[in-house]
């Protein structure tokens, strides 16, 4: 949908063209105006690994009719594809909203995103999926890539020199699903500046998430130093106070992955919220027993793993101050399988990425019942539903929830996750929202590696647990759109970070696993040091130290920066905020450092980027927690919304081709114009502070 | 104070309600629950009003011993207490509190708000629906405060509405239970009047209220038998809406009143069967502004450029003799006599001729509109019909080519033919391309909103909701109309040639075409009175059948002619409208008061099935315009979002099924659980408040300083000297 001007129109105007009447259009090939050697722009580290002249690039529902032509080249990070020609407008857009733009191009795809490769020809409609390892024909007259962010690209190689077809192909096979993870590229030589976001892997991240909560009777051990316990859990992990080290590392071996359970968020109640593996019903692996062992003793294993779990709850139990009963939540009941949800994911996946625009209405006509037969949405509002219901049993009951998981590291995360998002209104902050993915997701250990097929290993354990998550949020935010200080567009945006190898927070299936892949890299490359840079570093960075080149100018990437952050921060949230500072008297103690009014003024200075590029103050202490239990989700099926920006964000109607620009921004301008008003607001009181300081000087 | 069909439409209710508050606020001196101290107080109440009810009425009805059957059949609901409490959720303190703000500030609102019904008029309005929109309205209040004093405005009981001129109470029945599907029974008092039922419960606080013009009744049928019914709540009425809402009431057996509601409700809902008069011709309310003005034919073509070299105006149709179903005035190409007219007319449908609907202002590219032509069986020709669309044609210098659009699918065309009808064949039309747009017909669209109200109402299968309304088809209807309007939009505005729209008979069908392909390419009629004239003009004067396909105060309900063409196009105006939030002068509150008058028999404007017959009877003079509402209450459905300068734009809304979405704001209104979103139009609102307020104290701080410092600097100087 688009609309335009009527007496100004451009003259690159395309015009809009009916499907039933569709001419062949000639494809736009560049006059031969590059005489130099096109080069693809390259990361300190990054190196050039094929080239293929003169490929055709299309979207596959413009019809495969109009194509731009360029370069193609596959790094060991990224597909580059160099053009001279003008960009589409929808492409650029969406570019700009990513976490990743100054690393990559418009047209550039960083390898990790790469989920299915095809193997396509013209004229022919039938295409062959290539696995990492398939053999080439001799030519190969085109490719389709299917990004894990539902975005589809078709090359044609029908004017590539004969070769260059096929070496780039195999290039992109081999580096694209590389056997481990280090093999990616993953450090961009450059440090990640401060952003004050705790790691959760200091024994005093812990002691401060105690404090902040004040739940009592907790205690963080060290135990894990050596990731001896458990591999897939951080080398400090809180666990009750009456638990000695000793039993804690006896209990670990009786649940799976050795994972025991542990706690990651409280009130000062008593109220514990914990997360805890099932126990581990096939031991041997831990203590040697074979399969000749007796039945006798394998029942006799059994009940001594059950008497552990029992210790666990008990001693959850104990530390209750008021020794109220834990709720125990079993989400492998309640919930979607992994295998379940990744199904669920196929068929959207299906959905959202047709061919050709005759698929595309074919499916546009049953699309709200192809949705609901992939359950995707009845497994947000379950995940939404359980969540809720734990959330009133803290805050209501003042009851400790358990949530047992096979291995505590999926859906527990999602749930835990919500539960806080629910309650903690410091959560609900930029910078409470990126903590406590560091903890529940990064540092506890979800397997993001696995999970998103970052390797090719282990295809079959892929399940989009952590879309899963982001969609719930999705939800949350539509329906209490004041509620959360980031935007659904953020959390779009974080959807798409986990899947470029340069945010080392989605890359990896444990803090262990990424400390492994840390040394491999400085093993081989010892003069070079291995910087990882988590996904919050997008944040604090002016990338300046980019040279600028990578996509035009300082300025220009300046101004991007700003309009996306614009797009990530919730105006709703600010003008709430706003709002407080209207009653009565409050402009009054702006200056007063400990009214609330003044700590107020603090955060907007911040949120609208006046002190600094991150939108919070990375060194002012987090106030403790004040348990909000306002947030109430509506988890009825007809309430939740299909995620259209991120399942059909890429997907352009066929029959419709003027400027896609006017579509995107047309919500966003609703968000431009609030904004601008905001900010008229700032600096209103903002100058009449300067004044008061003035005139408080002259006297 | 009253409201159209339903209370929880501001729209409706406001500017009514306004009216007859500032008149009772002149009137008594206790009056009026305008104020925010009430209106907060109804709004939060009426989530708990529904548990009071039942334990009471389960109470009270064992007493009486009429037991019987099943009562638990949920129907009916209460519409504005739902409402009131959906508002009252999702706006949450803050915009109610800015709302009271509002209204504090800009009305100075009258009296101060006595949360309990003082005995006088103003009473029976304090409810919480009242309320709510009286907070909301606050702020207009003040402006509306010279409406003089009405004479002989009686007292009423408290259990009764406050009546609009024109109004009175024609029976009461007490002891009734209104049975809601959503909060359970409810005891109270029914009161019928000439225009609405009236049910007041005072079993909750605040009291609950439910009030229906009858004018959306479109069935009423009796339930249980006097000797048949067993159990509580069996024995009573059910009252069947044209809004998607179906109410149940239970009466004692004992008392009988249900004959005389029914009688009452009969005669009242449906005048046109008992040889009575519209509502709309006793409603005798005066606003500033008068709605009938807003068309004037020959203004609006002038406005669009016309006569031209090419175009002229024609009264030929003056006595409505050459076609009764079109208006006096056309526009039609220069090149055709009026002789070439009535050959034109006689090869058309009814004499419905393509006649000028919009002209693009730039290329001169036209959409014109007509029935279908007399082509038959036979393949009949007629050279006067081929010349004259020739000379469409010609009119547009920019194009050697012309598109017929034919609204349905092409074998509903063909089929056509069989019945003397049929569409142009593109020998006999040279230069001219037939496409079919597939659009179905009243019967097809009439079966899905049906279907539709099934999965809308009372409750939502939540486990197949998608699917649910997938089956119902009502999107993909909404998607054909949509898309065929975009076609004809850009055949005219990117390929700058003229288009013909036809269906059958061409009022249906063509109808939703032109006014929607209108609406994309002129912003004039994106405007609040651009709008009304879009209606006025494609609809009311080119003679949709709207007491036809209403069927406004008709009792045959199973009549084939109904038919949701109108709502549907609404629905569509609504689509367009939520991808453009900045296209458009008004909200949706702006059409969801027009569906709702489009019912209630309130207004005259949609009453009749065409311009003669509404001369005939003399409605532009004895009833009041729908458009007097709301031109005299602009402020209620301005969108603040809107942006004077995409009046010059072109939209072309996406029509693909995944961008299309079901209206709940209207559909499911009813429902409680479907909270529709906070529209972003009034966070802006807020926004704005609040900007306003700061800069108002920020400025209060500047003056307190400076006036400190010119206070203190002389003691300083003193001090020195």
């Amino acid at each position: 949908m688009h609309s335009y001007r009527r007496s100004t129109r451009p003259s690159s105007f395309k015009t809009y063209v009916d499907i039933v009447e569709f001419e062949e259009r000639p494809v736009d090939v560049p006059e031969e105006v590059d005489n130099g050697k096109v080069e693809p722009n390259l990361l300190p580290g990054e190196i050039k690994i094929a080239e293929a002249n003169n490929v055709l690039k299309f979207a596959p529902l413009k019809t495969n009719k109009t194509g731009i032509s360029g370069t193609l080249f596959v790094t060991n990070f990224k597909v580059s594809f160099v053009t001279s020609l003008p960009v589409d407008s929808k492409e650029a857009e969406l570019h700009e909203r990513s976490l990743q733009s100054h690393y990559l191009g418009v047209h550039d795809v960083c390898l990790s995103e790469v989920d299915l490769v095809y193997q396509i020809s013209e004229g022919s409609t039938k295409k062959k999926r290539l696995l990492y390892n398939a053999p080439l024909p001799a030519r190969v007259s085109g490719l389709q890539l299917v990004l894990k962010n539902l975005r589809v690209i078709n090359f044609s190689f029908k004017f590539t020199p004969a070769g260059e077809d096929v070496r780039i192909g195999q290039a992109l096979l081999h580096h694209a699903f590389p056997p481990s993870i280090d093999h990616l590229f993953l450090s961009c030589g450059h440090p990640s500046p401060f952003t004050g976001i705790p790691e959760f892997c200091l024994a005093q991240d812990w002691e401060k998430e105690l404090q902040r909560t004040r739940c009592p009777n907790w205690r963080v051990s060290k135990h894990n130093e050596f990731f001896n316990l458990c591999s897939s859990l951080p080398t400090v992990v809180v666990v009750p106070r009456d638990l000695l080290d000793a039993q804690l590392e006896q209990a670990a071996q009786h649940f799976q992955g050795t994972r025991p359970p542990v706690w990651c968020w409280g009130a000062l109640g008593g109220a514990a919220l914990v997360r805890m593996a099932q126990i581990s019903p096939n031991i041997s692996d831990k203590i040697s027993v074979t399969k000749s062992m007796g039945t006798l003793q394998r029942r006799k294993l059994e009940e001594e793993s059950q008497q552990q779990e029992n210790r666990m709850m008990g001693l959850v139990h104990r530390c209750h101050p008021k020794k109220l009963q834990p709720t125990i939540i079993d989400l492998d009941q309640k919930l979607p399988s992994l295998k379940d949800l990744q199904i669920s994911y196929i068929k959207l996946r299906e959905l959202h990425t047709p061919d050709d625009p005759t698929q595309f209405w074919e499916q546009d006509r049953h699309y709200f019942s192809r949705w609901e037969s992939s359950r995707w949405l009845s497994y947000v509002s379950k995940c939404l539903e359980v969540a809720q219901n734990a959330a009133s049993a803290i805050a209501h009951h003042n009851s400790s929830v358990i949530l047992q998981e096979s291995e505590g590291r999926d859906m527990s995360a999602v749930i835990s996750s919500l539960v806080q998002l629910l309650l903690d209104p410091q959560v609900r902050t930029l910078r409470g929202f990126h903590s406590l993915i560091q903890k529940e997701w990064v540092t506890l250990g979800h397997s993001f590696c696995l999970r998103l097929g970052h390797t090719r290993n282990q295809p079959e354990e892929q399940s989009p647990v952590w879309l899963l998550f982001l969609d719930c949020v999705h939800q949350l935010s539509l329906q209490h759109h004041a509620a959360l200080e980031f935007t659904s567009e953020y959390l779009l945006a974080l959807w798409h970070a986990s899947h470029c190898s340069l945010h080392s927070s989605f890359m990896f299936n444990s803090v262990n696993a990424k400390y492994s892949a840390t040394a491999v890299l400085q093993r081989e490359n010892p003069q070079q040091p291995v910087y990882l840079r988590p996904v919050w570093s997008w944040w604090a960075e002016d990338h300046d130290w980019l040279g600028g080149e990578q996509n035009g100018s300082s300025e220009s990437v300046k101004g991007r920066r700003s309009a996306a952050r614009d797009l990530f921060l919730n105006v709703h949230y600010i003008q709430n905020l706003m709002e407080s500072l209207a009653v009565s008297g409050a402009l009054g103690r702006l200056r007063d450092p400990v009214s609330s009014a003044h700590h107020t003024w603090h955060r907007i200075q911040y949120l609208l980027g006046d002190s600094g590029p991150l939108p919070y103050d990375p060194n002012a202490p987090v106030g403790p927690l004040q348990i909000d239990a306002s947030l109430r989700v509506d988890v009825a099926l007809s309430s939740l919304k299909p995620w259209h920006e991120c399942f059909s964000g890429w997907i352009s109607e066929p029959s419709v081709t003027i400027n896609e620009i006017d579509s995107l921004s047309r919500q966003s301008t609703t968000t431009v114009q609030h904004w601008e008003h905001v900010r008229q607001i700032y600096y209103t009181i903002k100058s009449h502070l300067s004044e008061t300081l003035t005139n408080g000087v002259a006297e | 104070m009253f409201s159209g069909g339903g209370i929880e439409k501001r729209g409706i209710s406001k500017a009514v309600n306004k009216r007859s508050s500032s008149r009772r606020s002149s009137s008594s001196s206790t009056g009026s629950g305008s104020t925010s101290g009430s209106s907060s107080g109804s709004g939060s109440s009426s989530g708990s009003s529904s548990e009071s009810g039942r334990s009471n009425n389960s109470g009270s009805s064992s007493g009486s011993g009429s037991g019987s059957g099943s009562g638990s059949t949920p129907l009916g609901s209460p519409p504005h207490v739902q409402m009131a409490s959906h508002e009252s959720l999702n706006s949450e303190s803050k915009s109610s509190s800015l709302n009271s703000k509002l209204g504090h500030e800009s009305a100075g609102s009258p009296s101060a708000g006595s949360p309990s019904p003082p005995k006088s008029v103003c009473s029976s309005s304090s409810t919480s629906t009242d309320q709510h929109h009286h907070h909301q309205l606050a702020h207009v209040l003040s402006s509306t405060s010279k409406l003089t004093v009405r004479e002989g405005t009686r007292t009423l009981r408290p259990d009764e509405p406050t009546l609009v001129p024109g109004e009175h109470m024609e029976g009461t029945a007490r002891e009734v239970t209104y049975l809601c599907p959503y909060t359970g029974p409810k005891k109270g008092t029914l009161s019928v009047t000439n225009y609405r039922l009236y049910f007041r419960s005072p079993e909750t606080d605040p009291p609950f209220e439910l009030e229906v013009p009858l004018g959306v009744v479109s069935r009423i049928e009796k339930v249980g038998g006097a000797n048949t019914s067993r159990g509580e709540n069996s024995y009573g009425i059910e009252i069947f809406c044209k809004d998607i809402r179906n109410l149940r009431f239970a009466h004692k057996q004992e008392n009988h009143s249900r004959r005389m509601v029914t009688e009452k409700l009969l005669q009242y809902a449906f005048p046109a069967s008992h040889k009575l008069p519209f509502f709309a011709f006793e409603y005798c309310e005066q606003y500033p502004e008068n709605g009938w003005t807003v068309y004037e034919p020959i203004a609006e073509l002038k406005r669009q450029g016309l006569p031209n070299e090419s175009w002229r105006i024609t009264r030929i149709n003056e006595d409505y003799e050459l076609c009764e179903t079109y208006p006096a005035v056309w526009a039609v190409p220069a090149a055709a006599s009026d002789t070439d007219l009535r050959n034109v007319a006689a090869f058309r449908s009814r004499g419905r001729i393509p006649v000028l609907s919009w002209i693009h202002p730039e290329s001169q590219a036209t959409i014109t509109r007509c029935a279908q032509p007399l082509v038959g069986v036979s393949g009949k020709r007629s050279r006067d019909d081929e010349a004259y669309i020739q000379h469409i044609m010609d009119a547009n210098a920019q194009s050697h080519k012309i598109f017929i659009m034919d609204a349905r699918p092409s074998v509903n065309a063909v089929a056509n033919k069989a019945r003397g009808g049929g569409y142009e064949s593109e020998d006999a039309y040279q230069n001219a391309e037939v496409q079919f747009l597939d659009i179905h017909n009243i019967h097809v669209m009439r079966e899905s909103l049906r279907k539709l109200q099934e999965v809308c109402y009372p409750h939502i299968d939540n486990a197949h909701w998608l699917s649910n309304l997938e089956a119902t088809h009502w999107l993909d209807h909404i998607r054909c109309v949509l898309s065929g309007a975009l076609r004809i939009a850009d055949k005219v505005e990117s390929h700058k040639t003229s288009v013909v729209v036809h269906c059958s008979d061409g009022w249906d069908r063509t109808a939703q075409l032109t006014a929607l392909a209108m609406l994309m390419l002129d912003g004039y009629y994106r405007t609040i009175p651009g709008f009304a004239v879009l209606i006025e003009k494609e609809w009311l004067s080119f003679g949709h059948k709207f007491a036809q396909r209403i069927g406004h105060g008709d009792d045959r309900h199973q009549d084939e002619d109904r038919s949701p063409v109108f709502l549907q196009f609404v629905d569509c105006v609504c689509q367009v409208m939520k991808q453009f939030p900045h296209a458009f002068q008004f909200t949706e509150d702006l059409l969801i008061t027009v569906l709702d008058h489009l019912y209630s028999c309130l207004f005259g404007t949609f009453l009749y099935n065409s311009e003669r017959e509404r001369m005939e009877k003399e409605v532009k003079t004895k009833t009041v315009s729908l458009w007097s509402l709301i031109l005299s209450n602009p402020s209620d459905f301005e969108n603040p979002l809107y942006n004077p300068a995409t009046r010059h734009h072109v939209l072309f809304p996406l029509t693909s099924m995944r961008h299309l979405c079901l209206w709940d704001k209207y559909y499911c209104r009813w429902n409680p659980s479907m909270r529709p979103q906070e529209p972003v139009h009034i966070r802006f609102k807020e926004l704005l408040h609040v900007k306003g307020q700061l800069e108002r104290r920020v400025d209060e701080l500047r003056r307190e300083l400076a006036a400190r410092q010119t206070h203190d600097s002389p003691r300083v100087t003193s001090a020195i000297v």
